[in-house]
Order: structure tokens, then C-alpha cells, then sequence
């Protein structure tokens, strides 16, 4: 028995407009965030004592964000990551506040990640090759999708996985992001309209990759005492797992399977502080980077046999109405790429009963569970979910939330 | 001054391990470090020896032989470098040396591109996994040059294998 299991809540969701363009600097859009977070917990300035980020050398550190909302602070970190940092910051929350050290935490990502960093690159690199580029940068490996492919291609191999395959992850999520007023692409997709989407790298097609975009996003987490006084119902964290890595995380080829996910270490850990499993879960929050990478968390997390996961993504279980929806928001292939957070908001929310689709009545918590085109996306009544945070095959995260 | 495909290659002094690693591939030859305590290679270059934590290596060559394990073929070019080079195929071939050794699931596999006699990226319909290739080299400059594979003559490992369609 995890001691913390269920003694810290998130209490608080925040984010902005997610946009191509949003005009702002990182720090507009990280206050944004953070402002609506507090709001929706119920929290003044005064109230947060704490602030977590994380960053690619692309963003506002917490002071800055902090003084801007007049919150003082008693401890804050801004850390070097992208995907699988939410869930590892939200655990490290938990740490701080347990140490004495703070009482409630914010944690944020803001990130032009189409004006301004785009993660794959931009081609303004430095047109240099040094000593750390030698190993696959000076190769024509420089993007996720670059770095990600042969993994995949691989588990095609060995598996007999197939691009159509994962093209339900795509289809599964533009239906979802079809019901989320807020998601960028709202259009409902075909597996023939990824098949036929022209090339970034074989195996993955341009509607394989996920949306980069502009956007600030937000989590408050405190203690359950204090976050029985708050606005909302507490969302209890059940376990965290973060940043679990496979042997060699760096280069991870050297070690088979190449195609199995650094899920297989995190699993363990986080159901064992959560005390449950997979058949637990009723909603999957996976880092959709990619379609594929969707596979391989299902995978490595137990969802699945390994190997199975081409199946599993294709059988209608990961979509609403489905067996364990996946992303209900649509995700980072379709609602907003924000390194993670707004997957871990969407089950937040879910848990809530507090979906924001288009049924009339939402905001009270009444939803119509008719999933067809700008309806519900809100899960019936579910009571534990999991996201599954990835920042390579060789790197994840996981977190599990209950109402 | 060292470059590639127009872009300077610098090797700073403080990172001796990599730029001797390119000295030994200016000879031609692809030489791995390895461990002077436990005898094992290992690949990429790196500070410690990853299988015992020994600090000390000598450069050892191997073959260049090995068999392509996974692949992509890269469509949409991101560095500048390679905007004029696409279609290429960037391959994880594993080399013949130390396979499953020390551990059933270890191996020597290294991520490079795959070219043709002429140096210029393979084509597509020739690349697969289990296809066997040979180290080549693309010379930088002041001594240095940098391994790339090539497929050889040799009769595939096992059966070939492509990404359908
Ligand atoms: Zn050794």
C-alpha cells in the first residue's frame, strides 16, 4: 500500500486558446493558464504557493509567471523536458508539498510550439555538427518523426502491424475532437484520408503526426484536506509513475525490443502505488505524438499483448462508446499538442462529469451520451482513468486519477 | 576545416572520445572503443564503458559488416543539410561483431544512412531489413570521415522484408 495513494487531489484545470498564431509570448500565455486554473479551483494568488514547469529552452520560468499574478512563492522548478513531464511534475508536486515545503502547487506548460519552437525543427538550426550529433543528428535524424520511425517500423515487422492499422488511432481521436469546441482540428477523418495524406518519413503519413501549436496549459495540485474546501470535486491521484527509461535511454537501439515502450518499467510502478490494473482503467489518456505511439503505450502499459496492439487500436475499444476510450479530447493528433497536459485535463474533467462538448446542458453535468458528429464526448460515469506519457520509445510516464 | 553535405563538423578538443572516433573512420576502417577492463565494445562513443563503468578503452576495428534491422525512408527533409537529398533511407543496421553479447538482447546496432556506390542516398525498392551491408565513408576533411553503409553482395541475412506498398 502506496502511503500518498489518494492523498493529493488535482483541484484546478487551466488552458488557453489553442491556436497557430497566438500573438502572445510564452509568459501571456502561461498566466492565461494558470489565472483559469486558479479560477476554476477556486483559488486566489495567495493560495498558491508552489509552481512547476517544464521546457525545451522555449518558455517563461515560474518567477516571471508568478510575478505577473502576484503569487509569492515558496518553491518552484522549472525543468528541461517535453512529453512525459506532466505526470513525472505532478508526482514531484506531490513530493514538495509532502516534504513541508509548499501547500499547493501549480504546474504549467506554456509553449508557442508552431510560432516559435517548433519541436521537429525548423530548419534555423545552428549550421553546425558537433561532437553529440554524430550518433544520428549528422544522419538526417533530427525530428520526432525521424528518431521515432524505425522504432515502428520494426514492430511492423515483427508484428505484421499494419499503417491501417494505426490510422484508427487518427480516425478514433477526430471523432472525439469533433465533439470538443475548443480542439484545432474538429474535422472527422478516414483511415483512407491518413493512407493517402503525403509522407513525412515511411512508415508514418502526414496525418500520422500530431497538431503543433500554440498554447498554455495548466494543473493545480494540493492536498485532499485542502481540496475538500475547494470549488470543484477533488480528483484524487491514485499513482504516479515519471520519467521511467529504458537501458540506455539515450540510444536506445542498442538494447531489443526496440519497439516495445519504456511503459514496460513504468507500468509496474504506477499501478503497484495505485493499487489497481489495466482492467481498471476506463479511460486511457495515451501521448498521441504520432498514431503509433498510441500502440506502443496500449502495449507497454498492459492494455494489450505486446504485439497485439494493431488490433486493439483497431477495434473500436478506444473510441467513445468503445470498451476504454482513448483521448476523448482528440488529443495531440487532433485537440492541441501541449507536451502531455491537456490529456491528464481531459480526464480530469471526464472524471467530473464536467466534459465541455456540445451538449446544451454540460456545464451542469448533464450530457446526452450521443457520440455522433458535434454531440457528447463525455464517458459514461467513469471512475478511474490513466494517462500514459511518452517522450520517446525509451522514455515515459504515467499517472492514475479517480473521482 | 571538416564539414558534411556543406555544414561544418566541429569536434571540440574537450570531447576527445568522438573526434577520435572520426579520425579512426579517416582511415577507413570502422573502429569501435572498447573496454580495456571487461574487453567488451560498445557503440555509440561514449565516456564510460556502458557494460562495467570502466573508464579506459582502446579503439578496436571491426568488419563494417552487418545486417539492416529497421529503417524509415525520409520524404520531408528538416535540417537544411538534406533538403536537396530526400528520399533517403536512414537504416539501424546491426554489425556482425558481439551479437547478444553481453546480454541475449544487446547488440552493436548503429543509425547511419544508406548510399550507393556514388555516395548518394539508396534507392527505396533496394532497401529492406535483413538486407547485408557494408560500412563506406564519407571523408569530412582534416583526417576525419564519417562511417555510412552500403549494401554488399552478400545473400540476406534472412528473408527481406519492406514496408508493404
Ligand atoms: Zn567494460
Amino acid at each position: 500500500m502506496n502511503a500518498l495513494r489518494d492523498r493529493y487531489a488535482i483541484v484546478g484545470i487551466g488552458e488557453t486558446e489553442f491556436s497557430r498564431n497566438s500573438g502572445r509570448t510564452t509568459r501571456a500565455l502561461g498566466v492565461e493558464a494558470i489565472r483559469n486554473a486558479m479560477r476554476d479551483a477556486g483559488l486566489t494568488p495567495a493560495d498558491v504557493d508552489g509552481m512547476l514547469s517544464y521546457h525545451g529552452n522555449d518558455s517563461t520560468d515560474s518567477p516571471t509567471i508568478a510575478g505577473d499574478l502576484g503569487i509569492r512563492l515558496n518553491f518552484y522548478m522549472d525543468c528541461s523536458g517535453g512529453g512525459s513531464s506532466t505526470e513525472a511534475l505532478i508526482g514531484l508536486a506531490i513530493g514538495a508539498i509532502e516534504a513541508g515545503m509548499c501547500r499547493t502547487v501549480a504546474v504549467f506548460r506554456a509553449m508557442n510550439g508552431y510560432t516559435q519552437a517548433r519541436i521537429g525543427g525548423t530548419g534555423r538550426q545552428a549550421p553546425v555538427y558537433t561532437g553529440g550529433s554524430i550518433p544520428q543528428a549528422i544522419y538526417g535524424m533530427t525530428s520526432a518523426a525521424q528518431s521515432f520511425a524505425p522504432a515502428f517500423m520494426r514492430h511492423m515487422y515483427e508484428h505484421g502491424t499494419t499503417s491501417e492499422q494505426v490510422a484508427h488511432v487518427k480516425v478514433a481521436h477526430s471523432k472525439h475532437a469533433s465533439n470538443n469546441p475548443k480542439a484545432f482540428y474538429k474535422e472527422r477523418v478516414t483511415v483512407d484520408d491518413v493512407l493517402s495524406s503525403r509522407w513525412i518519413t515511411k512508415p508514418l503519413h502526414l496525418l500520422d503526426c500530431c497538431v503543433e501549436t500554440d498554447n498554455g496549459t495548466a494543473v493545480i495540485v494540493t492536498s485532499i484536506e485542502r481540496a475538500r474546501d475547494l470549488k470543484q470535486h477533488p480528483i484524487h491521484i491514485m499513482g504516479v509513475a515519471g520519467r521511467t527509461t529504458k537501458r540506455k535511454g539515450n540510444y536506445h537501439w542498442s538494447y531489443a525490443p526496440i519497439s516495445l515502450h519504456a511503459g514496460q518499467y513504468g507500468g509496474p510502478i504506477v499501478f503497484a502505488n495505485a493499487g489497481v490494473g489495466p482492467e481498471d482503467i476506463d479511460i486511457t489518456g495515451s501521448y498521441d505524438a504520432f498514431t503509433f505511439t498510441t500502440l506502443f503505450q496500449l502495449e507497454a502499459y498492459g492494455f494489450c499483448k505486446v504485439g497485439e496492439g494493431g488490433e486493439y487500436v483497431s477495434s473500436g475499444i478506444i473510441e467513445l462508446g468503445g470498451a476504454r476510450p482513448n483521448n476523448p479530447s482528440g488529443g495531440h493528433l487532433c485537440e492541441v499538442y501541449s507536451h502531455g497536459m491537456n490529456m491528464v485535463i481531459e480526464n480530469v474533467r471526464q472524471l467530473r462529469g464536467l466534459v465541455d462538448d456540445y451538449c446544451p446542458s454540460w456545464q451542469q453535468g448533464e450530457h446526452t451520451y450521443d457520440y455522433s458528429e458535434r454531440g457528447c464526448r463525455q464517458v459514461r460515469d467513469p471512475e478511474i482513468t490513466m494517462n500514459l506519457g511518452w517522450a520517446s520509445p525509451a522514455t515515459g510516464s504515467a499517472l492514475i486519477l479517480r473521482k | 576545416m571538416a564539414e558534411y553535405l556543406g555544414v561544418r563538423v566541429h569536434v571540440p578538443e574537450n570531447d576527445p572520445t568522438m573526434l577520435a572516433y572520426l579520425q579512426h573512420a579517416g582511415t577507413h576502417r570502422l573502429t569501435l572503443q572498447r573496454c580495456r577492463d571487461c574487453g567488451l565494445l560498445q557503440y555509440p562513443p561514449g565516456t564510460a564503458c556502458e557494460h562495467c563503468t570502466c573508464l579506459d578503452f582502446d579503439w578496436a576495428p571491426v568488419s563494417g559488416k552487418g545486417t539492416i534491422y529497421s529503417y524509415e525512408i525520409v520524404t520531408h527533409p528538416i535540417h537544411p543539410a538534406y533538403r536537396d537529398r530526400v528520399p533517403y533511407p536512414i537504416v539501424l543496421v546491426e554489425l556482425d561483431e558481439q551479437r547478444a553479447v553481453p546480454a541475449p538482447d544487446y547488440a552493436l546496432r548503429v543509425i547511419a544512412t544508406l548510399v550507393d556506390a556514388e555516395g548518394r542516398p539508396e534507392h527505396e525498392e533496394r532497401v529492406a531489413i535483413g538486407a547485408r551491408v557494408e560500412v563506406a565513408f564519407a571523408d569530412l576533411g582534416d583526417g576525419l570521415a564519417l562511417p555510412l553503409f552500403r549494401l554488399s553482395d552478400e545473400p540476406p541475412e534472412h528473408a527481406l522484408w519492406r514496408y508493404p506498398g
